[in-house]
């Protein structure tokens, strides 16, 4: 477990399958949840178990952001790690919007970014931003993450074509990590 | 006006495994597309036995694959549809001419055509996405001249001979193809071959001294 000043930062385990499974119910899909074909999982809160049960898969890479309290208030990971081009995409998802803006907030990309940078080498961190999650792009900007530009009419949820935006993060220059080196 | 040629899509048989075999081992192959050259031959084999299982016989098939055929010149190249997602109606696309004679603005042009014409009239998607590497440029090029306007440069995404490069994410909607079509067709509207047969002979007048 991380402890830092505004947040717990542990690995997920099996019993946080119902609070990963409210993310699953909001109205629009949370875009680090859509698959590779940008399509909306239907998850039940048994598989979301089975998945956090298996360990090569999750452990390591999948955690939960916990407040001073102890409780859930999201989610933060890497996943689609590509190692010969050292990039990784970060699952990061708060279920209150307003959280965006706390500290907490900073405190688990801070984690994210030391998983992929430091513990996995990366070079560079990605992120999707559906036209609506403007809190969480916000604070994606704010942390310093740059638009590497718009996939337009990618997902049609709610009777409509949404477009996802694709975020980028860097190291701060002078980190030893290349790709391909 | 159709703009008839006699390159055509099919999909993949048995007899095709060892030109796609042969495509897939090629360098350029896994310069411009994917793959791993320590990958030995039956490895290489094994995985399109798979891909070509899973071709469009399936109901709702999540990848497609397809051979570029012709009358004039037999298989020439690879059709690749994948990550299909019939609730987004959208897929990504992958090209390749294996016959390296015919690696040129025409061939590739119509190929990307006919690829289009299946996805957006046979298939009946409403986007076509692509990932083409920055200095694969000759095919960026090509699918631009579709109508395709480039989303993403994801910076130093892919690397090859030790080197980053950037990449480059293509979308084209369905409109977007449709107005590519209307332009074609209007291109072709006043060519007839009585007009071409009158060109030829005014051609031939002005040369006769």
């Amino acid at each position: 477990m991380v402890t830092g000043e505004h947040a717990f930062i542990r690995a997920a385990d099996p019993d946080d399958a119902p609070a990963l499974h409210a993310f699953y119910g909001t109205p629009l899909p949370c875009s680090a949840l859509l698959d590779v074909r940008r399509e909306p999982v239907l998850a039940t809160s048994e598989e979301l178990r089975e998945t956090l049960d298996h360990k090569d898969a999750m452990r390591g890479v999948f955690h939960a952001v916990e407040d001073k309290a102890g409780r859930i208030r999201g989610f933060c990971g890497l996943r689609g790690v590509n190692n010969e081009a050292a990039f990784g995409e970060v699952m990061f998802m708060l279920l209150d919007e307003a959280d965006y803006a706390l500290p907490l907030a900073r405190e688990a990309m801070e984690f994210t970014a030391r998983l992929g940078f430091e513990r996995q080498r990366l070079h560079k961190l990605t992120a999707h931003c559906l036209e609506a999650e403007s809190a969480l792009r916000a604070f994606l900007m704010d942390f310093g993450f740059v638009s590497e530009g718009v996939q337009r009419e990618v997902l049609f949820t709610q009777g409509k074509y949404h477009n996802i935006e694709v975020l980028a993060f860097f190291p701060p220059a002078g980190a030893e990590c290349q790709p391909g080196v | 006006m159709p703009l008839k040629t006699e390159t055509f899509l099919r999909r993949a048989e048995r007899d095709d495994l060892d030109t796609v075999v042969a495509w897939m081992e090629e360098p350029d192959f896994q310069h411009f597309l994917y793959g791993d050259p320590a990958r030995s031959p039956k490895q290489v084999r094994e995985q399109i036995v798979m891909m070509l299982g899973r071709s469009a016989g399936h109901t709702v098939p999540g990848a497609v694959y397809l051979m570029i055929d012709s009358k004039a010149h037999g298989p020439i190249g690879l059709l690749s549809l994948q990550n299909i997602s019939w609730r987004n109606r959208a897929c990504n696309i992958d090209l390749y001419i294996g016959s390296k004679h015919l690696r040129n603005r025409l061939v590739t042009g119509i190929a990307i055509l006919r690829a289009l014409e299946y996805c957006f009239d046979e298939l009946n998607l409403h986007r076509v996405g692509a990932i083409i590497y920055s200095f694969n440029t000759p095919s960026w090029r090509i699918f631009e001249m579709t109508g395709a306007q480039r989303e993403l440069t994801l910076r130093g995404h892919v690397v090859r001979e030790g080197r980053p490069y950037d990449m480059y994410g293509y979308g084209l909607l369905r409109g977007e193809f449709e107005a590519f079509r209307e332009r074609i067709r209007r291109s072709a509207e006043n060519v007839s071959l009585q007009a071409m047969i009158e060109a030829l002979a005014r051609e031939d007048a002005e040369k006769t001294p």
